[in-house]
């Protein structure tokens, strides 16, 4: 992956992360809002409830005042005062005056809270109300909520108890209104807003005694959990009915327990908000953070695109500045336009170009001085060798002329004869210098390296079983479609010839020969391997240097030789040794050379 | 009190006394129309029906009683239309009837030369009748007897001879557990029910005779025992409901029935009321209240008559009753009645009567006997409203 492709990645996912937490943080903060609203909403619908509930306990009570203050109901105290009243004659009275007091239940009670006559219990007559009767200042009290027996069962009642007193006997009122549907229906609710009415008439929950506007709730079963719950622990609480999956239909709701006078659970008021007209505001507002978020992204991406290019242009100068100064293109130079540090980093890279041409000039300085250095101390070396007999011969032949003149003429025939001989040294030794200063352009043509192989092995074959040597016994492994490369065969078979020389000295107490032969891709690759000594890294990485040799008597020209046939036929070689196992020179030759500057002028025994 | 009635009865009031002769005429007056209104509706009159059932004391009774002779030993009626003291003049069933005094009549001719029945009227209606003087003679709901004196009716009432009483039906497994019929019998508060639904016109009934009549009756408890019925409630598993119905016609029926469920609930049991319309199949009804008079005042006849009446309204299947000679036997016999608790008297009903001021020589009937309207005459003196 490029570098550029890193910094849009990266630009990328910056972006990605950065509108992912812009939009989670908008829809955080917009359902905080609107749970604050839902909320806010739901707690003015509990006032509202609260303050209707109030007007409603005022409401009660004056109507049953109002009732207390009636004619009828003042004369039926004073009759029942009377000793021996009867009570009977009232029985039905209740009814007439509940209608036309508007009131859902009306009894009217004799001092020991019996029942003289029940607008919603007719039949109940006789039978006590024990609570009324308590000490109680009932004008302080108000109106409560209380459960009511009812003829068609029991009721939640929101009541109020007027006594009046006539002498020392007390006529009780107690009225009130039937905590119902229509007490909801009365009740003003926001859009999307509802009320539910639970009446606690039974042991558990029961579906019938959850009660809306319309009467019983058609879907109870949602509530069955909660309503329990707040049956066993009354509190306020609040909770979502999903209803379906779809999240629009949901429905919150907020439980307020109503309770009695002695704290007892009588219902639970259900506040419900629609989810609907939310979930559509949060959908609406999460499409636009959406599309704002795709348009910031595909914005962001080509920004990212465009600062990862502006910010990668210098760099990739800087690079292929570097790649061409790996190729050897010590005068590359680079250009940069951008930022102080690119600037810095470029100047920096041009003067580190400049002092690597300078370093290299002063090595090729230096490498010419200790290549010339090498080969005045190898010429001195190998021509102090032959000169020493010469020397030594001359005096001789000095010596004998003054001492014994008549000796002398066979003394100057050996004489002449050993400096004819280390003559002949001393030319060979320069024959081999004048040979590596002198290596001719390659002529190229077609060549099998396979021929090549077979006609040098055969040529090398009595050396190899030669008297008095170990045995080396050659093994050739030739691809037989090897394709044949533009070469020059003399060249080649030179360096392989030394090759072959190099493995031979390397296995003195004989061993393996081995040539092998394969195509690659773009050209061929030859392996010539020996089971000899072996060498060290530190020889290996010299091995190439000219007049290095790690021989005795040798003139370190041999695998210089090689490397510059390969390397003018535009191959490489290479060198793997184990010590004690052996030694192998890998030759990777294209199909054809390529083609030599003009200027290049071939090496010969003037050159540097 | 209905304080709507409260409020006219001032008026009423004010009119009777304005309607109250200065003196009562002392010597029987022939003439005059006799005007009746009855709540029921007459659609036919037969003799043989009444003659099948004896004890079955209803309006068409009365009526047939005044058109036909009495010529049989057990006092049915026989003969011919007309051979009564009086005869058909017009007839428009269901509405209105006319009689005209038959002068041939052999117990002499009624004083009064015609009577005009009225049918269909309300009981509220008839009532305000009354107390203006529209009518001389009608039926009221003992429930109301109390109201009509207080409007200044003149009311005439007959010794408690009407039994209501809860017949547990056959069959119903609701109610076939003894103990919760006996649970029932021992929660029901009598003396309220005669105090406040009755306003005190009624007796409290144990048994199947009032006092008046057996003089045994005092025998039968009629006090609630809440706590027995507690006690046999509770040694019954389960929740039964027992559904107890009434006449959905009969105010007093559903009044008492509803009291009932009252008690009851105080016990422990549920018993939910249910209105049957007239002919209707009680079929659901594991209890319903019947209604059962007296035929005769003598005890063994009136005790026959009502358990008759008692099996034709809800099929109580009561072993035939003999030997009924002494007032021991009828108490043995009505106490087996009421083995099993299938039968559970609740209150006695008196018949009552109102009368316009006119009327004059009333004798209230006793039981068995019907209304002695060929025998009472109209002061002229008497100022008639309408």
């Amino acid at each position: 992956m490029t570098f550029r492709a890193k910094l849009f990645f990266v630009f990328t996912l910056a972006l990605l992360v950065s509108v992912g937490v812009i939009v989670a943080g908008v829809t955080i903060n917009t359902r905080r809002a609107f749970d604050t609203l839902n909320a806010e909403h739901t707690n003015a619908l509990l006032a509202q409830f609260q303050r209707e509930f109030d007007r409603r306990k005022v409401e009660v009570v004056n109507r049953v005042h109002g009732v207390a203050e009636d004619q009828g109901t003042v004369t039926m105290a004073m009759n029942l005062a009377r000793p021996g009243a009867d009570v009977s004659v009232y029985v039905n009275d209740a009814r007439e005056v509940a209608q036309a007091h508007q009131l859902d239940f009306l009894d009217f009670l004799g001092d020991d809270g019996s029942i003289i006559s029940s607008y919603e219990w007719p039949a109940r007559f006789g039978y006590k109300l024990a609570w009324v009767t308590q000490p109680q200042d009932w004008s302080s009290v108000g109106a409560f909520l209380t459960k009511v027996d009812t003829q068609d069962g029991p009721a939640i009642g929101l009541l109020s108890v007027t006594p009046i007193r006539v002498g020392d006997k007390n006529l009780y009122v107690v009225g009130g209104e039937r905590l119902d549907k229509q007490f909801l229906s009365e009740l003003v609710l926001p859009e999307g807003m509802r009320a539910l009415l639970y009446l606690n008439l039974d042991s558990q929950f029961q579906a019938g005694d959850l009660v809306d506007v319309n009467g019983p709730v058609t879907q109870p079963d949602p509530f069955t959990a909660t309503i329990s719950d707040e049956l066993a622990r009354p509190t306020e609480r609040s909770f979502t009915i999903p209803y379906t999956i779809e999240a629009g239909a949901a429905e919150r709701f907020h439980a307020l327990p109503l309770q009695g006078r002695d704290g007892e659970l009588l219902g639970v008021l259900l506040v419900g908000n629609s989810q609907r007209d939310l979930v559509a505001i949060e959908r609406h507002i999460a499409m636009l953070g959406a599309a704002v978020a795709g348009g910031g992204l595909l914005l962001g991406l080509l920004l990212s695109w465009w600062a990862a290019a502006r910010v990668t242009r210098p760099v990739k100068k800087l690079a292929d500045g570097a790649q061409r100064v790996s190729h050897g293109d010590l005068g590359s130079r680079v250009e940069v336009r951008g930022p102080a540090e690119m600037m810095q980093l470029a100047n920096s890279f041009n003067r580190m170009t400049d002092q690597l041409n300078e370093q290299r000039e002063r090595l090729v300085q230096a490498e010419r001085v200790a290549a010339w250095r090498e080969l005045a101390r190898r010429l001195a070396h190998e021509l102090k060798n032959p000169l020493f007999p010469l020397q030594t011969t001359v005096q001789n032949m000095q010596r004998a002329k003054e001492i014994d003149p008549s000796q002398f003429e066979e003394v100057f025939r050996e004489s002449t004869g050993i400096l004819l001989s280390e003559i002949d040294n001393l030319k060979k030794i320069i024959s081999r210098f004048s040979d590596f200063a002198r290596m001719p352009q390659p002529e190229l043509a077609a060549v099998n390296l396979n021929d090549l192989a077979r006609s040098t092995t055969k040529l090398f074959e009595s050396q190899f079983s030669a008297v008095g040597r170990p045995p080396i016994t050659s093994e050739l492994h030739l691809n037989a479609d090897l394709p044949a490369v533009q070469a020059d065969s003399t060249l080649l078979r030179k360096a392989l010839e030394n090759l072959v020389l190099n493995a031979m000295d390397a296995m003195p107490a004989g061993g393996v020969l081995m040539l092998r032969t394969t195509a690659q891709d773009g050209g061929v690759h030859l392996e010539v391997s020996d089971t000899g000594t072996g060498l060290t890294p530190e020889e290996c990485d010299r091995l190439f240097t000219p007049y290095y040799t790690t021989k005795q008597h040798g003139t370190g020209l041999g695998l210089a030789i090689v490397q510059s046939v390969v390397s003018d036929h535009g191959g490489r070689i290479s060198v793997e040794s184990e010590h004690g196992v052996g030694t192998s020179f890998h030759i990777f030759l294209p199909m054809k050379p390529p083609p030599r500057p003009p200027d290049h002028a071939p090496a010969n025994g003037d050159g540097a | 009190m209905s304080r709507r009635l409260a409020a006219s009865s001032a008026i009423i009031a004010a009119l009777a006394i304005l309607a109250i002769p200065a003196r009562p005429a002392r010597r029987p007056h022939y003439g005059g129309t006799l005007r009746v209104e009855i709540g029921s509706t007459v659609n036919s009159l037969d003799p043989a029906r009444a003659a099948a059932n004896p004890a079955d004391a209803t309006v068409e009774r009365e009526i047939e009683s005044l058109i036909y002779e009495k010529q049989n030993a057990d006092g049915s009626l026989a003969g011919v239309a007309g051979s009564g003291p009086f005869r058909i003049s017009e007839w428009e069933p269901g509405k209105r009837l006319t009689l005209a005094a038959n002068d041939d009549f052999p117990g002499g001719r009624p004083f009064v030369d015609s009577i005009e029945i009225d049918m269909g009227r309300s009981a509220h209606d008839r009532l305000v009748d009354l107390g203006l003087g529209r009518t001389d003679f009608s039926e009221i709901p003992a429930e109301d007897a109390r109201q009509a004196s207080g409007l200044g009716v003149r009311v005439s009432a007959t010794q408690p001879d009407e039994l209501i009483a809860i017949a547990f039906l056959p069959g119903h497994s609701a109610a076939d557990d003894v103990r919760l019929r006996e649970a029932v019998a021992d929660s029901i508060n009598r003396a309220a029910i005669v105090d406040f639904i009755l306003q005190k016109e009624g007796e409290a009934a144990g048994g199947l005779l009032p006092q008046w009549s057996s003089g045994t009756a005092f025998l039968f408890p009629t006090t609630p025992d809440t706590v027995h019925a507690k006690e046999l409630r509770s040694q019954i598993a389960g929740s039964s409901e027992i559904r107890l119905g009434y006449d959905s016609g009969d105010a007093l029926e559903e009044s008492i029935a509803e009291r009932i469920a009252v008690d009851a609930h105080e016990a422990g049991i549920t018993v939910a009321t249910d209105a049957i319309a007239p002919g209707a199949n009680a079929g659901r009804n594991d209890a319903r209240l019947v209604r059962a008079r007296m035929s005769s005042a003598k005890p063994g006849e009136a005790l026959t008559s009502i358990l008759s009446a008692l099996d034709r309204a809800a099929g109580i299947d009561v072993a035939p009753l003999r030997n009924l000679d002494s007032a021991e036997q009828i108490y043995a016999a009505g106490r087996g009645a009421l083995d099993g608790f299938h039968l559970v008297p609740v209150v006695w009903v008196p018949q009552v009567y109102g009368l316009s001021d006119r009327v004059r020589d009333w004798e209230t009937p006793a039981a068995g006997e019907s209304w002695p309207l060929a025998d009472v005459w109209l002061d002229p003196g008497a100022a008639t409203k309408n």
